[in-house]
């Protein structure tokens, strides 16, 4: 195996001493009684709603239809009645329209032997309008819709498959690589057929088991890139830093694409399913038995904790998504989304009880920051009110990661600063399109 | 809503590294109980009386301005550390009113009124050390010998930087350091005299050269000094331990000991009058407060750059201005007032272009 690379600068080894891990297996998760289902789980508006309440929807029926970029269609992950058509706080702010689904009748799909579509003799616009139809997003948050993606990329530098996972908990990227691996291998195929890559690329972190690469031995059009178990080693900045090389990360066109995202896709178009579920990793010190799980969308997070076993001590807090990136929740009623990758419950001794302090000057949150910035700097600059001169110190480049805000022995509230005034100017600019 | 009781609902990273300013700050002075033990092993009550009383005022000083702002802070470890270091930087049988207002000076003059925690641009306990020679010079050059040279606590002694700096004028040219200790009668222990001619038969004797006795009880701590200056090979162990666990930065200590090791190599030997390229490297090394200095007090990253350009000027001016008041200037020991120096010029060593400024002058205002 050839050597493994890493991005130039910054970042943290939180996983891991070298040894390769095995994945977890993954486990069904039951039926939930009522499903709550986002009519925003993407990046774009909210879906608009096209079912009524007391209607009775059937398995991977439509009940929220996209509205233009950004957004992408919502189906029913169970059959059964909608009870409620409600708003519902997100857990990454703002507020969406929900529809609940209590379940009843029977299942059109649940049980029986899908039949399989032959992608190979499809045309490109058969299968965008495809992906469309079925309400395929990224997986990872914010969850860009995969049509918008593939649609103006009809060739590009290259197509990552991005199976590395740098933050801890976190497992259902690498279970899905060595448990599902032909749905993965078969999704990249299809991906590569409408982007027609010129460098095909699956990049796997140090630890990932070599017997998960099986599909792609021999395969010649393949390179198969080992990345440092380094965060954060799977954003996309530092992925095409590592495997393409730091001059090239800002002007490559590459598409980057989670397992989780080949899986969705090779089920939209092979066996013809809208998005319906989620594979989802419950783990954390206060889980029983942490698993990944497939889940229906809009399962409570509370039956996934229940179905782990339940709470081993008090969480002191519950994550959705990853430690370092993902939004805290208190709501055990909160929904599993197409983007939910993770849900943690985290005990008082990994959250860390420190107290906060004043800055230090340290400089070690500068000395992690992957991005080359000064955290500590911009956070003093954004405290006084002097936005301008955070912006011309790189604030536009901070990715959120919180790779500082990790760091941190004062436990200033770097990141938060910094996701305040990011996500201001977001808003600023999608008023001024509008 | 099922709720979760107790949940803290905090932003992202929901992780945190286990090293927090406490635990730096509380792990520093635990890496000094070694030296500080050795010091009362040495001197007996005296010098646990000066650091107690220096670690005591310090903290009710940081208890007092709790008190004004109603922000209790003392558990962050700050103020304990800084009487703790200034204890360790005070002569044995020194009169108590020293440590305790050089210590009230340093948390409620240098720290809290500057803004505390963070916000002080001077090093709190260089800044009490140096309150403190500045105010009693002739209280602060005050030596006694440990009871193991000297068989008894409190007879006088010089510290060995002293005694050469006295004795250098009445020495014959050309003679080292360690030379003039032992015609001018300086006491090694018996100890030293010892190993070194246990190394010299063993090693030395046969590649044709002789260790002169002496280096030993520097390293170890047999001499006449303050407790935190007294044992180099505690303070190194102490300094391998914090380096271990990234609780201080390799880059300042590094500059400082490689500067100030070449700076006495080719010009240490001219005060003794033994021309370029023969100093006393180690004798340097092993004597005054050099190395309690280099990692516990310059390494304060609040009082040092930020930046690894910055801290390599800082060390490397560090090791330049203690080494020209060693050899040069007034005091047998200057390291407090050259990291001081060094402080002061901080601001403009992390003093930077906003990278994205285009030109324009936004970025050369500092915050």
């Amino acid at each position: 195996m050839s050597s493994i690379r890493t991005f130039e600068r910054g970042g943290i080894r939180v996983r891991g001493d070298g040894e390769q891990e095995e994945p977890a297996s993954i486990v069904n998760a039951f039926l939930p009684n009522s499903a709550v289902v986002l009519l925003k789980q993407h990046a774009g508006a909210p879906a608009r709603c096209v079912v009524r309440r007391g209607e009775y929807v059937r398995e991977g029926m439509i009940v929220g239809r996209g509205l233009g970029p950004g957004s992408a269609d919502v189906h029913a992950p169970v059959p059964g009645v909608v009870r409620d058509i409600r708003v519902v706080l997100l857990p990454e702010g703002g507020e969406s329209e929900a529809v609940v689904i209590a379940l009843e009748g029977s299942f059109d799909r649940l049980g029986r032997r899908a039949e399989r579509y032959v992608w190979n003799s499809m045309g490109r616009a058969d299968i965008l309008r495809t992906v469309r139809d079925r309400g395929v997003v990224d997986t990872e948050a914010p969850g860009v819709p995969l049509y918008d993606l593939l649609a103006d990329r009809e060739s590009t530098d290259a197509l990552i498959l991005n199976a590395v996972e740098s933050e801890p908990y976190l497992r259902t990227e690498s279970s899905l690589l060595r448990e599902r691996s032909e749905q993965v291998s078969d999704g990249l195929a299809i991906l590569a057929k409408l982007t027609e890559p010129a460098r095909l690329v699956v990049a796997v972190d140090e630890l990932c088991i070599e017997e998960s690469l099986r599909p792609w031995a021999g395969d010649a059009r393949i390179e198969i890139v080992r990345l440092e178990a380094r965060y954060p080693q799977d954003m996309r900045k530092q992925l095409l830093e590592s495997v393409l090389g730091a001059r090239k990360r800002a002007s490559s066109s590459a598409l980057v694409i989670r397992p989780s995202t080949a899986v969705a896709l090779h089920e939209a178009i092979v066996l013809a399913k809208p998005v319906m579920e989620r594979y989802v990793t419950v783990g954390g010190g206060a889980i029983k038995n942490p698993a990944v799980l497939k889940v229906r969308i809009g399962t409570p997070i509370g039956d996934l904790i229940e179905e782990c076993g339940g709470f081993l001590g008090p969480p002191a807090r519950i994550v959705l998504g990853g430690p370092f990136r993902g939004f805290p929740v208190h709501d055990l009623d909160a929904p599993v989304t197409k983007t939910s990758s993770a849900v943690l419950a985290l005990s008082e001794d990994e959250v860390g009880g420190a107290r906060r302090n004043p800055c230090i000057r340290c400089g070690r949150c500068a000395s992690v920051c992957p991005e080359k910035l000064e955290p500590e700097r911009l956070f003093r600059l954004l405290s006084n009110r002097r936005e301008a001169e955070a912006e011309a110190w790189g604030l536009k480049d901070c990715t959120l990661c919180g790779a500082c805000g990790y760091i941190c022995p004062s436990r200033v509230q770097l990141v938060a600063a910094f996701a305040v005034r990011l996500r201001q100017g977001i808003s600023k600019a999608m008023e001024a399109t509008r | 809503m099922t709720r979760v009781r107790n949940l803290v609902l905090g932003q992202a990273p929901h992780i945190y590294n286990s090293q927090s300013t406490s635990s730096l700050t509380w792990g520093m002075s635990l890496a000094l109980v070694p030296a500080a033990a050795w010091g009362i092993y040495c001197y007996g009550a005296a010098a646990a009386l000066a650091i107690a009383s220096a670690i005591a005022s310090a903290c009710m000083g940081e208890l007092a301005v709790g008190g004004l702002s109603r922000r209790f802070t003392l558990g962050n470890g700050s103020a304990f550390l800084t009487g703790f270091l200034i204890g360790m930087a005070m002569p044995p049988n020194v009169p108590l009113y020293i440590p305790i207002a050089s210590s009230l000076f340093a948390v409620l003059i240098v720290k809290a009124a500057f803004g505390g925690l963070g916000s002080n641009w001077m090093n709190p306990a260089l800044a009490g050390i140096a309150f403190a020679l500045l105010d009693w010079p002739k209280a602060m050059n005050a030596w006694t010998l440990p009871r193991n040279i000297a068989g008894v606590v409190g007879v006088g002694g010089a510290t060995p930087l002293e005694f050469v700096r006295q004795s250098l004028a009445a020495a014959a040219a050309g003679s080292s350091p360690l030379d003039i200790l032992k015609s001018a009668g300086f006491r090694f222990s018996g100890l030293d005299h010892r190993i070194t001619d246990f190394l010299n038969q063993l090693l030395f004797t046969r590649i044709g050269s002789d260790m002169p006795s002496g280096y030993f009880d520097l390293l170890i701590g047999n001499k006449s000094g303050a407790p935190g200056e007294l044992s180099g090979i505690l303070i190194l162990a102490a300094s391998i331990v914090l380096l271990a666990r990234s609780m201080i930065r390799w880059e300042i200590p590094t500059f400082i000991v490689a500067v100030f090791s070449a700076l006495t190599w080719v010009f240490g030997g001219l005060p003794y009058g033994s021309g370029f390229f023969s100093g006393d490297v180690l004798f340097s090394l092993l004597t005054g407060s050099f190395l309690l200095v280099t990692f516990f007090m310059a390494t304060d990253p609040v009082t040092s750059p930020s930046t690894r350009i910055g801290m390599f000027i800082y060390g490397g001016g560090i090791a330049i201005i203690t080494f020209l008041i060693r050899s040069f200037g007034s005091m047998s020991e200057g390291m407090a007032f050259a990291v001081l120096v060094m402080n002061c010029l901080v601001p403009l060593l992390d003093r930077r272009r906003a990278p994205l400024a285009g030109g324009t002058p936004l970025g050369a205002k500092e915050v």
